[in-house]
């Protein structure tokens, strides 16, 4: 009985939004933590995996991410959007601050493929239809942009290079990479239709 | 934007609004790029726009299935550890009670906060604080911090602790977090944002909601050099 009635209260804890779980969260529910690492964990240790090329850095990343959100809450604000994008945020800064800080560029991006395993193509659930919807919408804007323009996205987002580096490695005055930058991404921008829903 | 770009504050609108959003401008044009966005509408735009390119950007990567054992170090660390029962976080409410000049403060401070240890901001590891009543440590990776207390009094209804963050000498500025301790005086709490440019973090004692300013003195105080 007292399983039966746990299990309910798990299932209820899995379908509350997550605004509703992280005021559980705060309140110290180990469940309700959980139920967010799951939703929310696949994304964010494929952005630091993205963004690092190796699994055990990838892995420290969001531990420390998760475990930050744990303690504190880690700032997360419901007015400034969703916890999704907060988590995201919060991983993709620290993915920035390590690659800086271990200073050496090389090998970040070149992934040590065939350690992690691809997430199976499963859509279980509206909002991640929706959600593998709109990233296949992103991934082809960003592979429409012409070369030069995608480099200098990708190399400052999930490189986490400044304009200066990118400046640098490509030989290209500053100027000239700040302008593809903006022509990318106001191109990507059209390309995804302006007020149309590009959500995390 | 369009073609027609103005210049407002001695800044070239839209020269920098995609470097900003895609966090690929130098430090000191961070902060230049903010000034101006206070006063430009255009700019202001054309942030918010891109932001919602960047913001789903996470999302073109290939996904991966979370490795089960970092599922597995997450949740035994979190069950491992005492959770700070942390008042939901909002803007600190104005206080109806006068805050005290923050000089005062630190005056009072000195009395209260036995020692404060020099940190490297851009590095990792941790120090203990030694504060006026139990002790703190503040962790310090990734150019983050995290700060864990024990045996701090607990406070009375109606009372809170508040953390502050400073810069340089400037007064101390709110960062929105307000934590209780546990029955053991226990807490876990992050220093919201980077600790780039941050010269000490400081907690304080303050009504429930939190204030805009201090109005008692610290009795924890974090130099961050």
């Amino acid at each position: 009985m007292l399983g039966s009635r746990g299990r309910l209260r798990s299932a209820d804890r899995r379908a509350l939004a997550d605004e509703e779980l992280m005021q559980l969260v705060q309140n110290g529910e180990v469940d309700a933590f959980e139920v967010i690492f799951d939703r929310h964990a696949s994304a964010a240790f494929s952005l630091a995996y993205r963004m690092c090329g190796r699994r055990a850095t990838a892995e420290d990343i969001v531990q420390d991410a998760f475990l930050s959100l744990w303690r504190s809450g880690s700032g997360y604000d419901p007015r400034r959007g969703s916890v999704r994008s907060w988590v995201l945020s919060v991983v993709h800064n620290r993915a920035v601050d390590a690659m800086r800080r271990v200073g050496s560029k090389a090998g970040r991006d070149v992934p040590d493929e065939g350690i992690a395993d691809r997430l199976p193509a499963a859509e279980r659930t509206d909002a991640e239809v929706e959600r593998r919807d709109d990233a296949r919408q992103l991934r082809t804007a960003l592979d429409e942009l012409p070369p030069d323009q995608r480099r200098v996205i990708e190399l400052a987002y999930f490189g986490g290079f400044t304009h200066n580096q990118i400046a640098e490695m490509l030989d290209l005055p500053p100027g000239t990479v700040k302008g593809r930058m903006r022509l990318g991404l106001t191109k990507m921008r059209y390309v995804l239709g302006e007020g149309s829903r590009v959500t995390v | 934007m369009s073609g027609e770009d103005r210049i407002a504050n001695g800044h070239r609108c839209g020269e920098d609004a995609a470097a900003y959003v895609l966090g690929a401008l130098e430090p000191s044009e961070v902060e230049a790029f903010r000034r101006h966005l206070t006063d430009c509408a255009a700019c202001q735009k054309e942030v918010a726009e891109f932001e919602q390119i960047t913001g789903a950007l996470p999302e073109s990567a290939t996904q991966y299935q979370v490795p089960k054992d970092l599922r597995r170090r997450v949740m035994n660390e979190v069950r491992a550890t005492p959770k700070a029962q942390a008042a939901p976080r909002r803007t600190p409410a104005r206080s109806w009670r006068p805050a005290i000049a923050w000089g005062g403060a630190f005056a009072a401070a000195v009395v209260a906060v036995i020692l404060a240890v020099a940190l490297s901001s851009g590095g990792s590891g941790t120090r203990t604080i030694q504060a006026s009543a139990g002790n703190a440590v503040l962790r310090i990776a990734g150019g983050h911090g995290d700060l864990i207390v024990h045996r701090l009094p607990q406070l009375p209804s109606g009372r809170i602790y508040e953390m502050w963050v400073q810069r340089g000498t400037a007064a101390p500025t709110p960062t929105g977090t307000l934590f209780a301790v546990t029955s053991s005086g226990t807490a876990a709490v992050g220093v919201p944002g980077s600790l780039s440019g941050i010269s000490a973090v400081l907690v304080t004692q303050e009504p429930a909601g939190g204030t805009l300013a201090p109005t008692s003195a610290p009795v924890i105080v974090a130099h961050v050099t």
